[in-house]
């Protein structure tokens, strides 16, 4: 038995058994087809459809359609779709997360009509084509008798078929044959019940799609408040994730341990040359090799002040904060001994320390040290000022 | 209703084909093509823009993994290529959909024959056109912080940025021009599903066409949905280049910060893409064999509408020289004489010479009707337009306003990789579509075919 055999073996008993729940006939032409129309619409057999290659004017009016509400439909979703990008964008920008661009107000909404305009547009899209596939037609939906008859071919080729199909109650498939043949139909069909729409079909799609704009919508509210309240996740930050070692971290690298290494023996830093006084004593011989200009007691200020001070006081007499604290006592350096101290000796305290007061060296560069020397110079020439400096107009 | 009497020759609508033409030999021709073995020049054809593709991936791929210092991009130059591509490729698919829906909207029947191939051009020309700013961005695998969603960051994208704008309306574009073309495609998988032989095709073909039946319900919404989507299309493609314009005209660089810029980027867009549309036309017609379908009438259209389009380039042109020297800025002044003068003054001219003074050769019908100066027109058309892009963000950004940081952009090997491969990326989805899907909207056609309406209903 060929398939075709097989077809009409299955379509006779399709009508034998009063299954029939639809009748289609083929026509030649789109006008044969529109000339068909009326004379079967007037007897009243059941629900007509057309099944055509192509649109064919004028069979809206004939069939009796209705005017499709797609148009209504993408004007709302499109209204939905920019009043909620607009919103969206108001406040995410103006108000969860204020931003200024352009010395614009947060809220200025004048820059949000482009993805307004693309967001009403997205909307109205996908309303127009998956409302017309899935909620108008219905599709897909593959369990449709038609496809499987043997007229699909030639209708989704170039014949126009016109269908009589079950309405209400039962349909009459015999008269239903005659009606069609009458009006000029070839190769009239018998077709059985749709079958029932399967997993792919469009109301399971439709359902699905929803879920997945629900799921979406609930993820990204939850999303957006756990972030908020519970702030437990780092950042995302790759610039600052780097392999780096600070300076008192162990590290496997080297043999000892230490991330950090001691400079190998015997280098000298620049800017670090090793002191050669062994004595305080031998240190007063050093002679401060850096002028007495405006910069270089600029830079002795500023050295005196960050490191020195806190001790021995803004004016260098001994008297600051910290000593209650401490219990120590700095030296006044505006004392007769200390006016009389050479600069070596001074510089040598700053190096090696002297009693209480700790090594500087390893604050103080060289130039930093001699600077200061100078400016404790300064300090003590202006906290000893004689009448006749008045004399001198305050020159030295 | 026929008045056809009283309207002179010269102003009737030339048939839509060469010949007798019915459904049954429109299905039979066109859609035997995917269920026919490819010809052997299809696949030399395939394998040299499939090489192309690859080479363009591995350059990417390249890019990636060791980062884009391997381009030539330098200060104050942060964009050239990828932009240059992108910008130009997204134009190309605009002819597609003034094609697919402006044409459709004006009512013009002929162009029922190319919106298919068009339409496909635009998606394809979209794909290309976003793999550049994705590679672009550095670090690709990240490009998805461009939407907003709610991050750990407690962040949200800059709503002000066009290149926000940008990511908004290049993404909805691919999604409607998708849509269009599977929409328009439905009926022609339906047809194909129905007279493939093989049982894997009639598989495939029967899934995609999601059990079409041609019943007189569906098409009705169907053709509301086709118009609307026309509708939203034919804002949507002025919108979009418009936002591409927008990264230029919104910034303060001068020669970009200009309020002509919209309107010139969507002719400039259109233009290009027409060229494209001609050229690949012309070799699918020759090689496929659609002589009947695609007539020389379409292509005399497409050339008048280069034609025309030329024109406004050249309007488009005057105007920002104009303008910029209107404005008395001595910078916007400066950038103008390095467009034609100065480095680059030879990429300036260059694109004068192809987008405005060789189109004019088609103000003849003769060279309206000849392949030959049809795709030399149509090939100066695509080197002018890529050029003018180069023009407007290279010579724009090469000399800013610091004279101490300006800078000699010098493209490297892997940019101009990057670029064909982009365009074997393009032809390899355009030689694949044409043996896969109908190239042409048979169901589309035979609506306009004589006989095909009833006698009352706008029927011959």
């Amino acid at each position: 038995m060929t398939a075709g055999e097989r077809r009409v073996k299955a379509e006779a008993g399709v009508e034998a058994s009063g299954k029939a729940c639809a009748v289609l006939g083929l026509f030649e032409s789109a006008e044969d087809l529109l000339a068909a129309i009326p004379g079967l619409r007037d007897k009243g057999l059941g629900r007509l459809e057309a099944y055509t290659p192509y649109p064919v004017h004028g069979l809206d009016a004939a069939l009796g359609h209705r005017r499709s509400p797609l148009a209504g439909m993408v004007l709302v979703m499109g209204f939905i779709g920019a009043v909620s990008a607009f919103l969206f964008q108001m406040w995410a920008t103006g108000i969860d997360y204020p931003i200024v661009v352009g010395g614009k107000a947060p809220t200025a909404w004048q820059a949000f009509i482009p993805i307004l305009f693309e967001v009403m547009v997205l909307f109205a899209t996908f309303t127009a084509g998956l409302g017309m596939l899935l909620l108008m037609n219905r599709l897909p939906f593959y369990g449709h008798p038609i496809l499987s008859s043997t007229a699909i071919g030639k209708i989704t080729r170039d014949r126009f078929a016109l269908s009589v199909e079950a309405d209400s109650g039962p349909l009459d498939a015999e008269a239903a044959r005659a009606a069609l043949e009458e009006a000029g139909a070839t190769e009239v069909e018998a077709l059985p019940a749709p079958e029932p729409p399967g997993p792919w079909s469009a109301n399971y799609l439709l359902k699905g799609l929803f879920a997945v704009g629900a799921a979406c919508l609930v993820a990204g509210y939850v999303t957006y408040w756990a972030v908020k309240l519970f702030p437990v996740l780092p950042p995302m930050a790759h610039m600052e994730d780097q392999p780096r070692l600070d300076p008192q971290e162990p590290n496997a690298f080297f043999r000892d341990g230490r991330g950090m290494q001691a400079p190998p023996r015997g280098t000298v830093a620049r800017g670090f040359l090793p002191y050669a006084p062994s004595s305080p004593e031998e240190a007063d011989g050093l002679a401060n090799p850096l002028p007495r200009t405006g910069s270089v007691l600029q830079r002795g200020r500023k050295a005196y002040r960050d490191h020195c001070a806190v001790c021995h006081g803004l004016l260098g007499d001994g008297v600051s904060t910290l000593t209650a604290a401490y219990g120590a006592k700095p030296a006044n350096l505006q004392a007769r001994a200390f006016r009389e101290t050479p600069d070596g000796r001074i510089y040598d305290t700053i190096v090696r320390g002297k009693n209480a007061m700790p090594s500087y060296a390893s604050h103080l560069s060289v130039e930093d040290r001699w600077a200061v020397v100078h400016f404790v110079r300064v300090l003590q020439r202006a906290q000893s000022a004689t009448d006749e400096d008045l004399d001198r107009g305050g020159r030295p | 209703m026929r008045a056809d009497a009283a309207v002179p020759e010269a102003l009737k609508a030339p048939p839509l084909t060469d010949g007798p033409v019915t459904p049954a030999s429109l299905d039979e021709q066109v859609l035997r093509f995917p269920e026919t073995k490819p010809p052997r020049k299809w696949f030399v054809a395939l394998a040299f823009t499939s090489s192309l593709m690859t080479m363009g991936m591995a350059l990417i791929g390249y890019t990636i993994s060791t980062g884009i210092g391997v381009w030539g991009n330098n200060r104050p130059v942060f964009w050239a290529f990828d932009i240059i591509n992108f910008v130009f490729w997204v134009g190309i698919g605009h002819a597609g959909t003034l094609i697919s829906a402006i044409l459709f909207l004006f009512r013009k029947t002929w162009r029922n024959a190319i919106a298919r191939f068009a339409e496909a051009m635009t998606i394809f020309a979209v794909m290309c056109a976003g793999l550049f700013p994705l590679i672009h961005v550095g670090r690709p695998w990240l490009a998805f912080w461009l939407f907003p969603y709610p991050n750990q960051r407690a962040l949200w994208t800059n709503f002000r940025s066009p290149l926000l704008w940008d990511v908004f309306a290049v993404s909805t574009y691919f999604s409607v021009s998708l849509m269009f073309w599977y929409l328009g495609l439905i009926p022609d998988l339906a047809s194909m599903r129905d007279r493939t032989e093989s049982a894997f095709r009639k598989k495939v073909y029967t899934v995609l066409s999601l059990g079409w039946r041609g019943a007189a319900s569906h098409w009705s919404h169907y053709e509301k949905a086709y118009l609307l989507l026309a509708g939203l299309a034919t804002g949507l493609v002025l919108s979009v280049h418009s936002v591409v314009s927008f990264d230029f005209a919104v910034s303060l660089v001068p020669g970009w910060h200009m309020t002509i810029f919209p309107p010139y980027f969507v002719a400039g867009a259109i233009f290009a893409g027409f060229a494209m549309v001609v050229i690949v036309l012309v070799v699918v017609r020759e090689s496929m064999d659609l002589k009947n379908l695609i007539t020389d009438f379409h292509l005399e259209v497409m050339n008048k509408v280069i034609l025309g389009m030329s024109c406004l380039m050249a309007y488009s042109y005057l105007m920002e020289g104009f303008t910029a020297w209107y404005s008395m800025n001595p910078y916007l002044h400066h950038v103008f004489r390095q467009y034609v003068g100065g480095t680059y003054g030879w990429a300036g001219l260059l694109t004068i010479s192809c987008n405005v003074l060789i189109p004019q050769i088609l103000w003849f019908r003769k060279a309206r009707r000849s392949y030959f100066w049809m795709i030399f027109v149509s090939v100066a058309v695509t080197v002018g337009m890529w050029f003018e892009r180069f023009v407007i963000i290279v010579i724009s950004l090469h000399q800013d306003y610091l004279p101490s940081s300006w800078h000699v952009y010098k493209p490297t090997l892997v940019d101009f990789g990057i670029l064909f491969g982009s365009f074997g990326l393009f032809f390899t989805l355009v030689l694949l579509f044409a043996r896969v899907l109908p190239v042409i909207a048979t169901t589309e056609m035979k609506m306009v075919l004589p006989g095909a309406q009833p006698e009352r209903h706008g029927g011959p």
